[in-house]
């Protein structure tokens, strides 16, 4: 039973990191309608300039923290200027696949810079684990919780009590409005960009402290999609709840079938829930009109 | 200077290939792939056949992605069902001219059941599901050791005909031109029949071809199964040229290579699917003769140039999306349209 | 008329353009008649470019090295090799190009589905010998794979040593828990059961089996599954540093310090410097020799020319030495031929091989090599010294 209890626990937890990765994909699909298959590469990205930063220039945790997170900013920046503009009015499949190129660019980008070695950037968080009974909670864990937990409270605050939160949830929901009432449409995208960024970036260098940095880490987002499908695209609540479920089911995959049933069994979950909810748990249901 | 194409029958209007000059040029063309054995090397030989067997994936996912406008993430997938449903096949002593239909068939029965969730949702929700599909399958891959081998994988044995056996890359070669010819014929015509033209119409508003009278769930299905077959005869094919296989070989990178061979050929075009096709999978070569060949004048930009294929790989997809959306298709015609006009300009 | 003339001499030129890049040559370097050509299919850039750049470096010095020693009787050796990415596409295709193109003797490739997917044309060639890194035991089969080489033991037999050095480490007290982790990659999973086999047979009980993805990004179901099992000894595989120091991190928070232990490519300095840092002294089997050794002819010499070629390398990973002991296989094949003045081709090649019964690698490996079943069955417990921080000898060399 202890057992049951410390896989759902760990499950939970490491749904907080998940659920930042979601967080960024929903951000972009909400704000922009971009179907953004790079988020995986931009956390990688982010996580070898916290690298870079702390271990090959040597400077602290928190200033490389900082400074790679303003990089992603601009990165965002500059991909949205370049790409995404001259793309926006094409079809769904082009822009996927310009999201897709992207994030070719920046893996191949990443290995030829960094190469395929697997690197191990210091730790912000420290690491006294949680123990009750036999149940033990690594401290990597927690702490990479409470990160994304105060991050997402944060943005939910953002989002709903702060002008240019709402701002962004206008243009969101009605572009067309939301310029006619004086909102900067392209700066307000552009902004959505950013903040994606700037989550994956946090989402990638807490998964680099505790897993150690590689090219795979960008496999790792790979698992959100599920988590971003049974919580419905366009709802940020949705993504938490769902990466939370998707953590949990994960950890009890990984705890009772074994590690290599990881990356099925969220996705059948996922399918059987489509079923019965082809829209997520909270996505809005799509009225078509001719 | 033509300038225009003139029917003078129903009958040579509905012909796939309607002028005397396209008829010429098949025939240059055709007749140059089949004597391809001939005047080229062996490893020219060995690229036409794995260019032949993307060049059938690919036009199975332009099907899916171009005409019907269904993403599909599982088509690296799909091709791992072919093979290894020719692998098994062909262990038990089936011929290929009935394993690679058999295979083909299989495949779209599980592009079928892939395709159910288009019953309940669509677009990206669809895409994701596809996904799943792919992650599902290849867990299958790699734990249903009785069938695949599991991990280390399995080896093909050779095609044969009534004893003779179709070995070493010439005979695999005439195998693979002639399944990828009469494929790409097959999809040509698809676009003049109901089907083909009911895919576009889901593609283009679903909502209207229902109205219309288009089944759409069938619709759907069928061009998940369609695309799924064709996969799955390349898969086929992919087992019979190497003659073993493992699951590392059918991973997620493959579906975006096909993807973006889609993209980058040209969506919902049969010329564009073998552009597209013969360009992702010449791609790679073409990096390493840059790479050698700049290694003798500027060797700096030859280690930069080896890694870069991920990079240059994911600028084509972006250039092409953003300078010429229909691919290298129109890029064709334009060229096409250039010879045929001049001394007029376009 | 002319017009017309004009338009079909224009699309004529158009065609024969189009065909031109096919019609270009490949001809890079100096090749002389009488050069043994080496060629090589490695993955310097991909997902295994972490191996793939030095494999590459090894045989590309093997060879350079053994020209300043005056070649193979006195004819040179030349190494043609290409990047394949790890894509079995590319792979083969660089197969094929420089079979056409080198004529070469040998081959060396990067994984076991390339092996697979070429042995075919090779054996139809009659004239080449092949070498991989790849220890998995499917290549290991002189009757299906006759032209391949497996420079050492396959990951079964680097198991079944390591069992066998367990149970006689634990003669007498109880019987240690052992509990398994690995990666789900063919690296990871090979040499599973023939570990498990003889782990039966040696009464030896199995208390964990622990399976992760290759990329364990957030392993701790696994620990916590591991962690229940107390275990006294977790053998890794299938991973050449992550998730390693998690794993063990965790278990050490939880109050447990099982002995850790490891095989061939998961003994590189990478995971001994990690794993010593957090206070675990690395146990396991490797083929070879490390490079910091200094009772080796051979590895002095290798020290001595990366000294001299490579000052920036300080580390010689086992990937290095695996590909320079193909190519020393491939040298005294092409010399065994030789002097038995008969052609390079695969039954005399093979012969050769076979005939290597007690074959000097220069000490990389401890015993005489007996290469007659096509691989290597040999292998050495080493433990690491916190103290020289290196990986130490820990056992004579052992055959399976």
């Amino acid at each position: 039973m202890s057992e049951f209890v410390e896989y759902s626990l760990l499950g939970l937890l490491s749904g907080g990191v998940i659920a930042l990765v979601a967080l960024s994909f929903v951000l972009i699909y909400k704000g922009t309608g971009v179907v953004n298959f790079a988020v995986g590469e931009v956390m990688m990205l982010g996580a070898y300039f916290y690298y870079a930063g702390t271990v090959t220039f040597g400077l602290a945790p928190w200033i490389a923290f900082a400074l790679s997170l303003g990089l992603i900013g601009l990165l965002a920046v500059a991909v949205e200027r370049s790409v995404l503009r001259p793309l926006s009015g094409q079809s769904a499949v082009a822009v996927l696949m310009a999201t897709i190129g992207m994030a070719s660019i920046i893996h191949g980008a990443v290995e030829a810079v960094w190469g395929g070695d697997t690197y191990s950037p210091p730790t912000l968080l420290p690491r006294t684990p949680l123990t009750f009974g036999e149940i033990l909670i690594p401290g990597t864990v927690l702490g990479n919780f409470v990160v994304a937990a105060v991050l997402i409270g944060a943005f939910l605050a953002f989002f709903r009590y702060t002008k240019t939160g709402i701002a962004l949830r206008a243009t969101a929901s009605d572009p067309v409005t939301a310029a006619v009432l004086g909102i900067n449409i392209n700066y307000s995208q552009r902004l959505t960009w950013v903040l994606s960024g700037l989550v994956g970036t946090v989402a990638g260098v807490l998964i680099a402290s505790s897993a150690g940095l590689s090219p795979l880490l960008a496999a790792a987002a790979l698992g959100v999609f599920a988590a971003i499908i049974l919580g419905g695209l366009d709802s940020i609540l949705g993504a938490i709840v769902a990466s939370l479920i998707i953590g949990w089911v994960e950890a009890l995959a990984a705890g009772y079938l074994g590690g290599k049933t990881r990356d099925v069994v969220p996705y059948i979950v996922v399918l059987a829930i489509l079923i019965v909810r082809p829209y997520g748990l909270f996505g809005t249901r799509t009225i078509e009109r001719l | 200077m033509r300038t225009g194409v003139f029917h003078e029958t129903f009958v040579a209007e509905e012909r796939l290939w309607d002028s005397t000059t396209t008829q010429r040029w098949m025939l240059a063309f055709t007749l140059a792939l089949f004597t391809l054995p001939v005047w080229g090397t062996d490893y020219m030989l060995a690229m036409a056949c794995i260019v032949g067997i993307h060049v059938i994936a690919t036009l199975g996912l332009n099907i899916t992605t171009g005409n019907a406008g269904l993403i599909s993430l599982s088509h690296g997938a799909f091709l791992g069902v072919g093979c290894y449903t020719v692998a098994w096949l062909a262990k038990h002593g089936v011929p290929f001219y009935l394993t690679l239909p058999a295979a083909g068939f299989v495949t779209a029965a599980l592009g079928v059941i892939v395709g159910l969730p288009s019953l309940r949702v669509k677009g990206l929700y669809l895409a994701i599901a596809t996904l799943a599909a792919h992650f599902i399958l290849t867990f299958v891959f790699r734990e249903w050791e009785a069938v695949t081998g599991g991990v280390p994988g399995t080896s093909i044995p050779r095609a044969s005909l009534f004893g003779f056996e179709v070995g070493g890359d010439r005979r695999v070669f005439y195998l693979i031109f002639a399944c990828a010819f009469a494929m790409a014929v097959a999809a040509r015509n698809l676009g003049r029949t109901y089907v083909g033209r009911a895919f576009v119409a889901v593609r283009d508003r679903d909502i209207s071809a229902e109205i219309l009278g288009v089944n759409l769930l069938r619709t759907k299905l069928l061009a998940f199964a369609i695309g799924a077959f064709y996969a799955g005869v390349a898969g086929g094919l992919l087992g019979y040229f190497y003659g073993a296989i493992t699951p590392e070989y059918f991973v997620l990178t493959l579906s975006v290579f096909y993807l973006a061979a889609v993209i980058v050929g040209g969506l919902g075009s049969v010329l564009g699917s073998i552009l597209g096709a013969l360009f992702m999978t010449l791609l790679p070569e073409l990096l390493r003769l840059a790479a050698h060949a700049s290694s003798q004048w500027f060797p700096a930009v030859a280690g930069l140039l080896l890694p870069m294929q991920q990079v240059v790989f994911g600028l084509l997809i972006i250039v092409f999306l953003v300078l010429e959306p229909h691919g290298l298709a129109a890029i064709w015609a334009r060229i096409r349209r250039t010879f045929h006009l001049w001394p007029f300009r376009t | 008329m002319a017009n017309l003339v004009r338009r079909k001499l224009v699309q004529s030129l158009g065609a024969a353009a189009s065909l031109g890049p096919f019609a270009i040559g490949r001809s890079y370097g100096q090749a002389h008649k009488g050069d043994i050509v080496i060629g090589a299919s490695q993955p310097i850039t991909g997902i295994f470019s972490f191996a793939g750049v030095a494999m590459n470096n090894g045989l590309h010095d093997f060879v350079q090295w053994k020209n300043a020693k005056g070649g193979v009787m006195g004819r040179k050796l030349r190494y043609v090799s290409e990047d394949s990415g790890f894509k079995l596409d590319q792979g083969v295709a660089i197969f094929k190009k420089i079979m056409a193109a080198d004529k070469p003797s040998f081959f060396y490739g990067e994984s076991t589905q390339w092996v697979k997917a070429i042995t075919k044309d090779a054996v139809a060639s009659n004239s080449i010998m092949t070498s991989s890194t790849s220890l998995a035991s499917v290549v290991a089969d002189p009757a299906n794979l006759p032209q391949h080489i497996v420079p050492g033991p396959t990951y079964p037999r680097l198991h079944e040593i390591l069992m066998e050095y367990i149970a006689r480490t634990s003669r007498g007290s109880a019987k240690p828990n052992i509990a398994y982790v690995y990666a789900d990659t063919e690296f990871g999973r090979d040499g599973i059961p023939g570990g498990k086999a003889r782990a039966e047979k040696l009464g030896l009980p199995i208390v964990a089996e622990i399976v992760t993805k290759q990329a364990g990004i957030d392993v701790a179901p696994e620990v916590a599954k591991l962690r229940r099992a107390k275990p006294d000894i977790v053998i890794f595989q299938g991973y050449i540093l992550a998730p390693m120091p998690e794993f063990v991190r965790q278990m050490q928070e939880a109050g447990l310090n099982p002995q850790i232990m490891g095989t061939a490519w998961g003994l590189d300095r990478p995971a001994y410097e990690a794993l010593g840092k957090l206070g675990v002294r690395l146990t396991g089997v490797s083929m070879y020799r490390y490079g910091h050794e200094t009772d080796s002819p051979m590895i002095n010499e290798m020290r001595e020319y990366l000294a001299k070629a490579r000052p920036e390398q300080k580390n010689i990973p086992p990937f290095y030495i695996t590909s320079w002991l193909s190519g020393m296989i491939f040298a005294e094949i092409a010399e065994r031929c030789i002097k038995a003045n008969k052609p390079l081709q695969l039954p005399h090649m093979k012969a050769a091989l076979e005939s290597m019964k007690e074959w000097d690698s220069g000490g990389i490996t401890g015993l005489l090599v007996d290469l007659s079943q096509h691989d290597i069955p040999v292998g050495r417990i080493y433990t690491y010294d916190p103290g020289k921080g290196t990986m130490e000898p820990a056992s004579s060399w052992i055959k399976v």
